[in-house]
């Protein structure tokens, strides 16, 4: 009788063993993880729900000034619901929030731009502001398109620079033709804003930027704030604080930031308009 | 299991303010988590990880932190040869390499043909890296290629300018999952292109901090994500 066969069979089993537990303590982290995430998630709605009622001192003042841009991604499950997207709008409107983008893959948004701007009030396409303050909320829709198809389209112009240039890789000027700020002027030429967004909201399932415009992303704070459908004033003041706290080195050594002072008070204002609209 | 993971290694130097130490203590610190991290990730069966270790931006800090952190890389990757070679890891490094001292950039020449051949794991050290110099750079590859004749203007497509990407180097260059430690919430010109459907994930713990539970908790959570890449589910 071979004596290994037993052995190998011992040690197969065990190593089944060994598996099996190993897979069930990942699912059990899984669990661990998931309880973690639920207990925040209430804990979230109810800090949401105190904010929204003016109940935490802190978020009843918001410095605006600092958010020059602000950019939503929506899902394009949620993004089929315009009416979620309308009452994100008029919040941020009541937060004095003056541009946002408003970004779907599928350009869903842009085609129900119309409706939007209507419903939305005092509400105005960005491109026809230019960068005249306006008193209500410039809007701009973005979608795929306006990303790695608009950057082939831009780099298009660069090109045809670069291949009528005497001097390899720069125009006829000398100057190097593939820079920051030729590539930023060649997106204008075919119809992009080249504006950073300060903070991206994203609202969906997942913690992602959803395809937008790479080129504007650099510097962005990005914050995921869940489904739209489920969206919460209190979450969204809460977001819009806590980028106007938020200190940007730029990678370089720490600098100080000196804060306007403009703050309203963003409850009344809340208020006020769910008076308004009784 | 995500087949390639990014992270964005901050919190180096709070980490040392908060511990009363010297910055470049924190560096240190930082540059032992990357080794454990590094091994902990090709351990769980993650083919590809992206470490953001120094941005264009970053030569904007202090000439005494800079030297540091170049001589740092440099004592790195002369000790961590050995790991590489013996682990059969391939090295790649993605970046500008114009401002580099030339002790390490002869260093990153020789630990990547070194390790050219290796499959399996994949390890990209991003070293003066931009996200926006990345896409600029390879306009301007694809813009010598049609000087050439070697493709016409009219086929360049977004597909042609991922192929001419620094991450090209890599069989996955797009991430699954990219890490920012340090509770910042932002991709810093990271990966700009590339991160399209990368899931965030943004803890709140320093980079010399986070350690394999904070790595494990990153994976399941990426496990629990539903991703879509912009389809309908």
């Amino acid at each position: 009788m071979d004596f290994n066969d037993p052995m190998l069979a011992l040690s197969s089993w065990i190593g089944q063993i060994g598996d099996f537990g190993l897979g069930l303590l990942w699912r059990f982290i899984h669990i661990v993880v998931t309880l973690c995430h639920i207990v925040s998630g209430i804990f979230e709605a109810v800090e949401s729900y105190a904010i929204s009622l003016g109940l935490i001192q802190k978020y009843s003042s918001i410095d605006i000034e600092k958010l020059k841009c602000l950019a939503v991604v929506v899902d394009i499950e949620a993004a089929r619901d315009v009416s979620k997207v309308v009452e994100l709008l008029e919040w941020l409107t009541t937060i004095g929030v003056k541009q946002v983008g408003l970004f779907d893959s599928q350009g869903l948004l842009k085609k129900s731009k119309d409706m939007i701007l209507e419903m939305v009030p005092r509400s105005v396409l960005l491109q026809e502001t230019g960068e005249k303050d306006t008193s209500g909320i410039a809007l701009e829709f973005i979608s795929s398109s306006d990303n790695k198809e608009a950057v082939v389209k831009a780099a298009n112009i660069l090109f045809q620079k670069y291949l009528k240039s005497r001097h390899p890789g720069k125009d006829e000027e000398g100057e190097n033709v593939f820079t920051e700020s030729h590539l930023n002027e060649a997106l204008r030429v075919v119809g992009e804003s080249v504006h950073v967004p300060d903070l991206l909201l994203v609202y969906g399932p997942v913690r992602s930027h959803l395809g937008f415009p790479a080129w504007r992303l650099r510097y962005t704070e990005i914050v995921h704030m869940g489904s739209l459908k489920y969206m919460r004033y209190g979450s969204l003041l809460k977001a819009i604080h806590k980028f106007t706290g938020v200190r940007q080195n730029y990678g370089k050594s720490f600098i100080l930031h000196h804060y306007i002072s403009n703050t309203r008070s963003i409850h009344t204002l809340y208020r006020l308009k769910l008076l308004s609209l009784d | 299991m995500p087949k390639h993971v990014a992270i964005i290694l901050d919190g180096n130097r709070r980490w040392a303010n908060k511990r009363g130490l010297r910055v470049s203590e924190g560096h240190e610190a930082g540059a032992r988590r990357l080794l454990e991290h590094v091994m902990d990730c090709f351990a769980m069966g993650i083919n590809t990880i992206s470490l953001f270790a120094f941005s264009t931006e970053n030569w904007g800090r202090p000439d005494g932190e800079v030297n540091f952190l170049m001589a740092m890389f440099e004592k790195n990757f002369k000790s961590e040869m050995a790991y590489y070679d013996r682990y059969k890891v391939k090295i790649s490094v993605i970046g500008r390499r114009t401002n580099m001292p030339e002790s390490l950039l002869g260093l990153i020449q020789e630990v990547e043909e070194a390790t050219k051949s290796y499959k399996e794991k994949h390890l990209i050290m991003a070293i003066d890296y931009s996200g926006r110099f990345d896409i600029l750079q390879a306009c301007k590859s694809l813009a010598e290629k049609t000087k050439n004749g070697l493709i016409q203007v009219e086929d360049i497509d977004e597909r042609m300018i991922d192929k001419e990407l620094m991450t090209s180097c890599s069989e996955y260059p797009n991430p699954d999952l990219l890490i920012r430690t340090s509770g910042e919430q932002r991709i810093s010109n990271f990966f700009l292109w590339q991160s399209a459907y990368t899931e965030l994930y943004f803890p709140n713990v320093l980079w010399p901090d986070f350690g394999e539970a904070e790595y494990l908790k990153a994976l399941t959570w990426y496990q629990q994500r539903q991703r879509r890449f912009g389809r309908r589910v």
